[in-house]
């Protein structure tokens, strides 16, 4: 039984085109998790929503090559609002 | 827009005590040439030599190759833009251009500091690596020069090729005053209204993602190498190197460029099987997918509003560049605009597709090999006798070892024919 | 006037006559002589060749009892001797197209030339062009005659032990072998005459077909993410600081994995990128935007997964060869597999 592979890439055509199943938009090729331009918190929240929409599309199923982006979705809800500051 | 291109065919380069050119022959006067090159204080130090196609020179580090060309009449300059050169809308009144050989920049200045982008290519007027390249069949009058090392990379990047464009006029004037072996018009004449209007869309690698930096110096449009949307030149502004200056590869150097076989084509054929509308030219290597893809939809929008009914789209890079590149060819199709996408290829392994991304829209597409050479086994460049520029070569994965330029040497990696020059090609 | 070729025809239940989806699970059976589209590809292969059995199986028996219709066809061919074998075609059935492959395969084995045909999608296709012959077609059997027609064609070329030419002038899907070709005339009049003949409608012959990728089925989800342990992977070039490994920033042959079981998080302190393919500078103060290490213990800590895995794995994605790929990929799934591994992500620049 295969592995589900949550691919994150700023340019998710390409992976789309070549067979990747699960891929995650990110936000830029030199900032792949979060944009330092943001500022340290922004940064840190944009590069948790692309993550958690990275795990969350470990465990929804898929047929095709399917693109998902991660502002537009509110992957694992069931955790707590307040996202827990990062280790640094 | 109207130009008058005026050909001085050199057969013979010389050093001797005056620099002027006369019946094919070029004479420079090395002291004065050079004096134009050490007006810039940040030059220390700069020599000219002579290598002739046939001899057993190796060429290292060939930064860029460079036809001397100078305005006669008209306004602007050749070369326009780059290097604080003047930005007046070049293409008009009357350009003289010494052809038959370039004149070579050597220095060892890598494109940028930021890593990933090094000069790789050398070349040898002998032999048989040499002769994939158009300018092995060149005399060519090489500057080997250095700029103050205490500077930044992006300042000494412009102080030699500031200098290599000090050689280009002090060499070009000598053809001011005088009359051409040929004279040719170039200008976009009224035709029969029948015929199909074709664009060229030329995909130019911009350095600025890889050097964070929007001056670093690469591949110029009027001096600019940052990202930027889609431009329309006109082929005479070509002609007279607007676009110009070096890129990563021996094909995309000054000299492709202002000789790019493609566009004198076009040319060659407007009026005859073609209106020719000119190039767009669009700087690659956006960052984003939604950057890439708004590039290609612009290109495209722009062609079609300029009328065209067929594009030939070609780009001088690798890569993730490819995604914008074969998108405009998508979306020129989708737009109704019959396109042909010229490229390399990767290596076919398995079955996989040589191309990056394929799109079905892509389905006029002309090879120009593979652009690694490891896969077809190029033999190793032999020794050669002499060796103009740096005597050592760096040289592994991790360029970390140096073995002497004269010595036998791997062929560089890479051979993009990106213009079209050769026959190489791929087949099943 | 020389022999007609000896062909033994692969037709699945349905073209063989023996019903649809309820006859799917037929055995394998041996008729003398063409039968169903076969008597059409006799016509087609006219007096050079002549069909002598035609094979039947249950597109479900073949492709759940594999070994068993492989035995017995084998069998078959072995007794039948014929000089070419021909399977399909298949269009766009999934279940045929993977059967009259691997019947190809099998005859290729015994050293009997083997040629189908069917849809460039088909998973047969996909999984198998680059091993068999296979004509292209459309996904349904509208297009018989047309595929008939080219497999007649190279069947007997084949079958005469002719060597083929290029897929592209041939006829039949390419396989990814391209080699370099002088085409004695440059590339900028090539392009441009191709241009022109494709704005005049005329025909011309692009020198590099469309070719799709492979596809992958996709991996079933996790079904309980909060006890899986998820493996990261980058192809952002991720290295040590100073690089103590010497891995290359392009072109790479082999990946590195790095232990981050004591780690938090990815320090610029302690790693950098070296990958020649962008601008390395702003992942070398946060290494977590390739390898997002910070944000997986984060989710940890919340309970969101149940832990990251041990190793992770990393290389620079640029220039890499397909062949290089394919290996590097299929190593690092092994080992992701046997650390136990429920799911990964992969961040690439």
């Amino acid at each position: 039984m295969g592995i589900p592979v949550g691919m994150i890439s700023a340019i998710y055509e390409l992976p789309l085109n070549t067979g990747a199943n699960r891929v995650i938009r990110g936000a830029r090729i030199e900032h792949v998790c979060g944009d330092p331009a943001l500022g340290p918190e922004k940064d840190y929240a944009y590069g948790m929503r692309i993550v958690k929409a990275a795990i969350e599309t470990l465990q929804t199923p898929v047929e095709r090559p399917t693109l998902f982006n991660p502002l537009e979705m509110d992957p694992l809800p069931h955790l707590a609002t307040a996202e827990a500051p990062h280790a640094t | 827009m109207r130009l008058e291109l005026g050909t001085f065919n050199v057969r013979e380069i010389a050093f001797g005590p005056r620099t002027h050119f006369a019946a094919g022959r070029l004479e420079v006067n090395k002291e004065e040439v050079l004096r134009a090159v050490f007006n810039d204080v940040r030059i220390v130090k700069a020599d000219l030599e002579i290598a002739r196609p046939g001899e057993p020179v190796r060429i290292w580090p060939m930064r860029d190759v460079i036809e001397p060309r100078i305005k006669v009449e008209g306004p602007g300059v050749c070369y326009p833009g780059i290097c604080g050169r003047s930005i007046a809308t070049v293409g008009q009144g009357r350009t003289h251009r010494l052809a038959g050989m370039g004149i070579v920049e050597v220095a060892n200045v890598d494109w940028h500091g930021a890593g990933g982008d090094y000069v790789e290519d050398y070349l040898d007027m002998a032999g048989d690596f040499g002769q994939i390249y158009p300018m092995s069949r060149l005399q060519n009058l090489c500057l080997v020069v250095e700029a103050e090392p205490s500077l930044g990379n992006e300042s000494q990047n412009y102080a030699v090729h500031q200098a290599a464009l000090a050689v280009n006029d002090a060499i070009a004037a000598t053809v001011r005053d005088q009359e051409p072996d040929t004279l040719e018009v170039f200008e976009l004449t009224e035709v029969d209204p029948a015929l199909p209007k074709v664009i060229y869309i030329q995909c130019v690698h911009s350095p600025q993602a890889m050097s964070g930096s929007r001056t670093a110096f690469c591949t110029a449009t009027y001096g600019m190498t940052q990202l930027a949307p889609p431009w329309w030149l006109h082929p005479n502004e070509i002609l007279d190197g607007a676009l110009t200056g070096p890129y990563r590869t021996a094909f995309a150097c000054s000299w492709t460029v202002a000789n790019n076989p493609s566009l004198w084509e076009f040319y060659r054929r407007h009026g005859k099987d073609w209106n020719f509308l000119g190039t767009i030219v669009f700087r690659t290597e956006w960052t984003t997918q939604h950057e890439k893809e708004l590039m290609a939809n612009q290109a495209a929008k722009l062609a079609r509003h300029l009328g065209a009914q067929g594009a030939l789209v070609t780009w001088d890079a690798g890569g993730n560049e490819f995604i914008e590149v074969i998108r405009t060819v998508q979306a020129c199709e989708q737009l109704g605009i019959k396109t042909v996408f010229m490229t390399t290829e990767d290596v076919a392994a398995d079955g996989a597709p040589t191309l990056l991304m394929p799109l079905p829209e892509a389905d006029a597409i002309v090879s120009c090999g593979f652009f690694r050479t490891e896969p077809v086994d190029y033999p190793k460049s032999p020794p050669q006798q002499r060796v103009i520029g740096n005597p050592q070569k760096v040289t592994g994965p991790l360029r970390d070892r140096f073995v002497p330029t004269a010595g036998e040497l791997d062929a560089p990696p890479k051979v993009e024919d990106f213009y079209g020059f050769n026959s190489l090609s791929c087949t099943e | 006037m020389a022999d007609p070729l000896r062909v033994v025809h692969y037709i699945n239940q349905f073209f063989g006559g023996q019903g649809g989806e309820e006859a799917a699970a037929a055995p394998v059976s041996l008729s003398e002589g063409p039968m169903g589209p076969g008597r059409a590809l006799q016509q087609a292969l006219g007096a050079d060749g002549r069909v002598t059995h035609t094979l039947i199986c249950g597109d479900n028996f073949f492709n759940e009892r594999t070994d068993e219709a492989l035995a017995a066809i084998t069998a078959h061919l072995e007794t039948a001797r014929p000089q070419v074998v021909v399977a399909g075609p298949a269009f766009g059935s999934g279940r045929y197209g993977l059967a009259c492959a691997q019947v190809c395969l099998a005859a290729q084995k015994l050293g009997i030339p083997a040629v189908t045909a069917m849809d460039a999608e088909n998973p047969g296709a996909l999984n198998h062009r680059t091993q068999v012959v296979m004509v292209p077609t459309g996904e349904t059997a509208a297009g018989m005659a047309e595929a008939l027609a080219g497999v007649a064609r190279l069947a007997l070329k084949l079958g005469r032990g002719e060597t083929l030419g290029p897929a592209s002038r041939e006829g039949y899907l390419p396989q990814g072998r391209r080699v370099p070709f002088d085409r004695g005339r440059p590339g900028h009049l090539r392009a441009l005459d191709m241009l022109l003949d494709k704005l005049h409608g005329r025909p011309f012959q692009t020198e590099v077909p469309v070719q799709m990728p492979d596809r992958v089925a996709p991996a079933p989800p996790i079904a309980d993410l909060s006890r899986a342990t998820i493996g990261l992977v980058t192809t952002g070039g991720l290295v040590r600081k100073g690089n103590p490994e010497r891995a290359v920033s392009r072109m790479a042959s082999r990946f590195h994995r790095h232990s981050v079981k004591e780690l938090e998080s990815l320090s610029g302190n302690d790693w950098e990128a070296f990958h020649a393919g962008y601008f390395n500078h702003i992942v070398n103060s946060n290494p977590n935007y390739i390898l997002p290490l910070s944000f997986m213990r984060d989710l940890q800590r919340m309970g969101a997964i149940g832990d990251v895995f041990e190793w992770m794995y990393a290389l620079p994605g640029v220039g890499t060869s397909v062949a290089n790929s394919r290996v590097m990929g299929r190593e690092i799934a092994q080992d992701l597999k046997a650390g136990g591994v429920d799911g990964a992500l992969l961040v690439s620049t």
